[in-house]
């Protein structure tokens, strides 16, 4: 669609003779064939991909211009392609598990019931390979008190971050500390991982006589700090997004500095740094590595609920966990788990998105 | 105003006020920081500090910030020393307090009293309440002050008469952890010194608007000090677990070996177990992706900021984009396995590797490079345009030449990011612990069937530096915990040097900018 | 990377190219090669200066953006500060409440008195000081909140009334005194018969001029005693410069005024005494609007009003 569109407005706008056309249009066939190949698991995918080499090939001898033009369309069409692919077969490999179970996907022990009609079916165990049962229900809930875990240190210490590097910290302590926050966004989860895993799971057992191996509060506070960065990142870009302008109104009027701030930066500021607390969020609930080496993998609710130096499972943890034996519908329960994810992540992804286009608006009104 | 505060526009100069709280202050940083070295048991009970133990001098500062805290705050309320207060404490201050306040009630009336679940709420609604409450009726002098002052103190009591020491344990019946007294009293130092050093600090300016400031402002660099401190203590610690087995049997000089880096994982008790394969594999599949995202995203980029116009289109590229930015990994790794995978010789391979992770690195790199794109002037742009070349041809020798800094940084600081992923590999790559390194330039081979070439390395598992950390863990540690040390440093190193190189180059640039 | 510029005067200093010596009466600039003379800056007026600088000097890193500048400003009058792009005038008046303290590279030396009482000394409440000297700006900057939230915004932060939680709860809340200085800020603002229904709104959906006359009221809730003005009109269509104009000269009733414009019409209708700076960052001629305006002693002067430079 998109592309044919394209093609249209390079005829209109550039006025290429129809050589070139020609030349993107046998492009857009062959790339076409080679992606229902590739598709259909065709040993002959390399075909059209030759096929599409060569006349890209050609276009850029004959009609660099166009070519560039179409190349570029072409790239960035596949971004929207490979979401819309993930979506397709997470949801596709997830179908089996959803039909299998219906609304038992989210079972809980007991049913629970609404003026008579189930609204929660009841299961137990919830989680039984053996038996086929695959209630998602603890992952769900583990995913939850994790990530509520990790947004109770990284919400307030990541926006008190970014409150330093954009507005407090003088310039030298800045270029400090900015970078060191960086990197801190890039020391790679498995070696949170490992350090949780070793250091931290031991400390825990000697000093608060936890009974087993990994519990949801290491698993939370190792995952706030690894997604402190994203929230000091995306808060800061918000608050220096902020017209200086109105700050130096409110302290010509005799407000300090910590009063502006308050008063008048971070309420301007206010959809970003919710949309920074989002994404946030969005990554404290996919991270995988640390929740996966850390956590004891017990595919039950903790007892009591709130019992946060239990064991149960996260979504992602029960993923890299149990991927390596599944098969069947075992297999596509896992890939339930995955689509319960990714649609969260969607959803708090788009949410912040609009949140931050709303504040752009808002802010536009004063320039 | 009216209430006589001070509004003189020259004040006088260091008080005795500020020379005593910058002393509480003080001290409490300093049992913080002893604190946090008790809660990690880098220090005990037992370990002598200033001639005493370090618990009975945990106990000793609190009594003494508490009460000094008490003594400011009552000084400050009768004019013995002089301050600008507001008429009450702010809200913030005012509900902290008051939930403080309902905890410790809480707590005292359920564990200690030992009465029900609901008696014990109410009670801890009703404190909290009625403390909140109170604020109201003092002076912001004594409301700052006051409260985490008698708090302060009485911690302190309680470790100094020895009710809370460290054989003190507590056993909760809603959690599974046991909270003992080793653990608990550095705790609750931390926590009273960081309010003491609050109170404090507001004290020091003279309570009122520029009071809260100051407090504000050391809880605040603390949170960034604190943040810095993790991330050093981090490397450091894994540089110190990991450097020997790292160094391990390395010669200098003419016959130069380092076997940790360029030995594979030999499973012989002669050799020393290295991780070559695994920098090998790293460097391929990261290569991999930089050659699949880079030139997408890159395009993308340029057609989004320069050939397209803004409308739907855009718009549902941007939340493609952002979408695809915030996926889990552990998503992409199921689709890699979902799609790739079985297209790709059916098992796990390099290749399924580096496009998944190729996927990762796209939006990054497309995000990054609009950004770079977008800043170039369109002064630039029109300076072309009226010297009569093309589009195309502006886009190529000005805009995306002006552009590359900012893209090439992005580049290095997203590779950086992928080369440590662990969850997408572990779906589609795999390949563990092992001696050999995948030869991929040697592996091309051209055959008589389609698709004609074939290169078995690349479709097959390899190993890579984050999954090989992960392989250290499962095959557990007791195994070869200091091969695990040793690998999470030489990954922490690459992933790193990328960053460095990153900063780095971002700041250069910048510099020459602005010269 | 919110170092708050907001006029040309600080971009365009670097334009300052010749010599300069230690002593500003004799620094030799310009084309014309003209001594400042001391007569020419001596500006007597009855009673004392409410702002007074003295040997007034500031630098931007290596850039001398203001030479020696010493002036006497009245009480209750309007002053006027004009000169072209680059001279130094809005450096000089972010001098007078220090706000180019804001700027990490300004290094200000020098003396300024409010009443008498120096302002760049160690133990100065900033605070204190720009509550009584209130600034507005360039361009208006209205806070993104309501229109009674931007004018009480100052007595609130200073204490001054209280609808904060705490205070709602115990029912002590300053109603009435923010409806009476919203009221009164609004009125002398001449704009209260424009938005006294629609007090909640947000200022955002104000028009320019009238946004200006907010900031103008919202300055004017403080009850400062010295308002200075960083080019107000200048981002204004006529009708609404003309508002702000007789807005100015009825505030100098009772307050403190010092305008900085660029526009020499303008600083003639409304000021009561006029000081000309000129490129590199020099105060040449200091007096009554109407002497400066008809018979300039300095030649430099005389160019620029008559429009010969600048």
């Amino acid at each position: 669609m998109s592309s044919i569109s394209g093609f249209e407005r390079i005829r209109q706008t550039t006025g290429s003779d129809d050589g070139a056309l020609l030349t993107g249009a046998i492009g857009v066939v062959l790339l076409g064939a080679a992606f229902v190949a590739f598709l259909m698991n065709s040993t002959l995918t390399i075909v059209p991909v030759v096929g599409f080499i060569v006349v890209t090939a050609y276009g850029w001898y004959a009609h660099q211009a166009e070519t560039a033009r179409a190349l570029t369309l072409l790239a960035t069409t596949s971004t929207v392609l490979i979401l819309v692919l993930i979506t397709v077969f997470l949801i596709l490999e997830a179908l089996p598990a959803f039909q299998l179970m219906g609304l038992a996907i989210f079972a809980v022990e007991k049913p629970v019931e609404l003026f008579g009609v189930t609204v929660i079916p009841g299961q137990d165990p919830l989680w039984s390979t053996s038996q086929d049962l695959y209630s998602l229900t603890p992952m769900v809930w583990g995913t939850l008190i994790t990530t509520a875990l990790a947004m109770l240190i990284a919400g307030p210490l990541g926006i008190a971050g970014a409150l330093f590097i954009s507005e407090i910290a003088p310039p030298t302590i800045r270029e400090i500390v900015k970078p060191g926050i960086e990197i801190m966004a890039g020391v790679p989860s498995i070696v949170y991982g490992f350090v949780g895993y070793v250091i931290i799971n031991s400390y825990m057992m000697d000093n608060f006589a936890l009974p087993t191996f990994g519990s949801l509060f290491v698993v939370g506070i190792v995952i706030g700090l690894m997604s402190l960065p994203t929230v000091v990142s995306v808060a800061e870009d918000a608050i220096s997004s902020v017209p200086p302008s109105i700050k130096d109104g409110s302290l010509a009027m005799g407000a300090t500095d910590w009063q502006t701030m308050k008063s008048i930066t971070i309420p301007s500021a206010f959809s970003g740094v919710s949309a920074a607390v989002l994404l946030g969020v969005g990554r404290a609930a996919g991270e995988t590595m640390a929740a996966t080496v850390i956590l004891g993998h017990t595919q039950a609710l903790p007892e009591p609920l709130y019992d946060v130096f239990g064991n149960t499972e996260t979504l992602t943890s029960l993923i890299a966990s149990q991927y390596g034996n599944a098969t069947g519908t075992h297999m596509s329960a896992l890939f339930a788990a995955g689509v319960v994810l990714f649609v969260s992540v969607m959803f708090l992804s788009v949410g912040s998105q609009l949140i931050e286009a709303r504040m752009k608006r808002q802010l536009g009104g004063n320039q | 105003m009216s209430d006589g505060y001070g509004s003189k526009l020259v004040e006088g100069q260091t008080s005795a006020l500020e020379r005593v709280t910058t002393g509480v202050v003080g001290l409490s940083i300093v049992s913080c920081l002893l604190g946090m070295t008790s809660i990690l048991r880098w220090t005990t009970e037992s370990t002598e500090f200033l001639g005493v133990s370090l618990f009975d001098f945990f106990a000793i500062g609190l009594l003494a910030m508490g009460l000094t805290l008490v003594v400011i705050g009552v000084a400050s309320r009768t004019g013995m020393v002089e301050t600008q207060p507001d008429r009450n404490v702010g809200a913030f201050t005012a509900v902290a307090i008051g939930a403080i306040s309902a905890v410790v009630v809480g707590l005292v009336v359920s564990q200690t009293l030992g009465l029900g679940t609901l008696v014990s709420v109410l009670a801890a609604l009703v404190a909290g309440a009625a403390t909140t409450l109170a604020m109201l009726l003092v002076r912001e002098d004594i409301g700052s002050t006051v409260p985490i002052g008698v708090l302060t103190a009485v911690v302190g009591v309680l470790v100094v008469t020895g009710v809370l020491g460290p054989e003190w344990s507590w056993d909760p019946e809603a959690f599974t952890a046991t909270f003992n007294g080793t653990i608990v009293i550095p705790a609750l130092t931390v926590f009273c010194g960081l309010l003491s050093a609050w109170a404090a600090a507001k004290a020091n300016e003279g309570f009122g608007t520029r009071g809260r400031q100051n407090g504000a402002y050391l809880l605040i660099g603390l949170n960034a000090f604190g943040m810095l401190a993790i991330l050093a203590g981090l490397i450091v610690f894994i540089a110190s677990k990991g450097i020997g087995p790292v160094l391990e049997g390395v010669q200098l000089g003419a016959g130069f070996d380092w076997p940790f880096v360029t030995n594979g994982y030999t499973l012989s008790p002669n050799e020393p177990n290295g991780v070559f394969p695994a920098i090998v594999g790293t460097f391929w599949v990261v290569l991999g992706a930089v050659l699949l995202a880079v030139p997408l995203g890159i395009g993308a980029a340029v057609f989004l900021t320069e050939y397209a116009e803004q409308g739907r289109f855009t718009a549902v590229v941007e939340v493609a984009t952002n979408g695809l930015w915030s996926t889990p990994s552990v998503v992409f790794g199921l689709f890699g396995y979902a799609f790739l995978v079985p297209r790709l010789g059916n098992n796990t391979s390099l290749l399924a590797g580096m496009l998944v992770l190729g996927f990762m690195l796209l939006p990054l790199v497309v995000i990054t490079s609009r950004e770079a794109l977008i800043s170039v002037p369109d002064e630039y742009r029109d300076a072309s345009a009226a010297l009569g070349v093309s589009q195309w041809e502006t886009i190529r020798s000005v805009v995306v030449p002006a552009a590359l800094p900012g893209v090439a940084t992005g580049v290095i600081l997203g590779v950086g990011r992928i080369a440590g992923e662990t969850a997408p590999i572990l779906l589609v790559m795999t390949g563990g612990l092992r001696d050999n390194a995948p030869n991929i330039l040697g592996s091309f081979e051209f055959t008589s069937s389609p698709p004609f070439v074939a290169n078995d390395a690349l479709l097959q598992s390899a190993p890579a530096l984050p999954y090989q950390l992960y392989a250290t863990i499962t095959a557990g540690v007791s195994g070869d915990e200091s091969f695990g040390w040793a690998t999470a440093l030489v990954l922490l190193l690459v992933v790193l040097s990328f960053y460095a190189v990153g900063i780095a180059s971002r700041f250069y640039f910048r510099r020459k900018l602005h010269q | 990377m919110s170092e708050p510029v907001t006029s040309a005067d600080t971009e365009n200093s670097t334009q300052t190219t010749q010599s300069t010596q230690s002593t500003e009466r004799s620094t030799v600039s310009g084309e014309t090669d003209e001594r400042i003379q001391q007569s020419w800056l001596d500006y007597d007026f009855e009673g004392e200066p409410k702002l007074a600088s003295k040997e007034l000097d500031v630098h931007y890193g290596s850039d001398h953006a203001l030479k020696g500048i010493s002036m006497e400003i009245p009480k209750e009058s309007v002053t006027a500060l004009i000169g072209p792009s680059g001279c130094g005038k809005s450096t000089f008046l972010r001098c007078l409440n220090r706000m180019n303290d804001r700027i990490k590279a300004a290094n200000v030396d020098g003396s300024v008195t409010l009443d008498g009482e120096e302002i760049y000394q160690d133990g100065v409440n900033l605070v204190e000081l720009r509550k009584r000297v209130g600034m507005v700006f360039q361009a208006p900057n209205p806070f993104p909140k309501s229109i009674r939230d931007n004018i009480a915004y100052g007595p609130r932060k200073h204490g001054d009334i209280d609808t904060g939680l705490l205070a709602r709860l115990s029912g002590r809340k300053d109603q009435k005194k923010e409806d009476e200085i919203v009221e009164r800020s609004l009125k002398q603002a001449a704009l209260w018969d424009e938005v006294k229904n629609r007090l909640d709104d947000n200022a955002l959906g104000l028009s320019g001029g009238q946004q200006q006359r907010l900031c103008i009221a919202r300055c004017l809730a403080t009850d400062p005693e010295v308002i200075l003005m960083d080019e107000p009109a200048s981002a204004l269509d006529p009708i609404a410069t003309s508002k702000i104009e007789d807005l100015i000269a009825d505030l100098a009733e009772n307050y403190t005024v010092v305008v900085v414009t660029h526009n020499m019409q303008q600083a003639a209708r409304i000021s009561d005494q006029t000081a000309v700076f000129l490129t590199g960052g020099e105060l040449v001629e200091y007096g009554d609007t109407d002497k400066i305006f008809e018979s300039p002693e300095s030649q430099r002067v005389e160019d620029y009003i008559t429009g010969k430079f600048g």
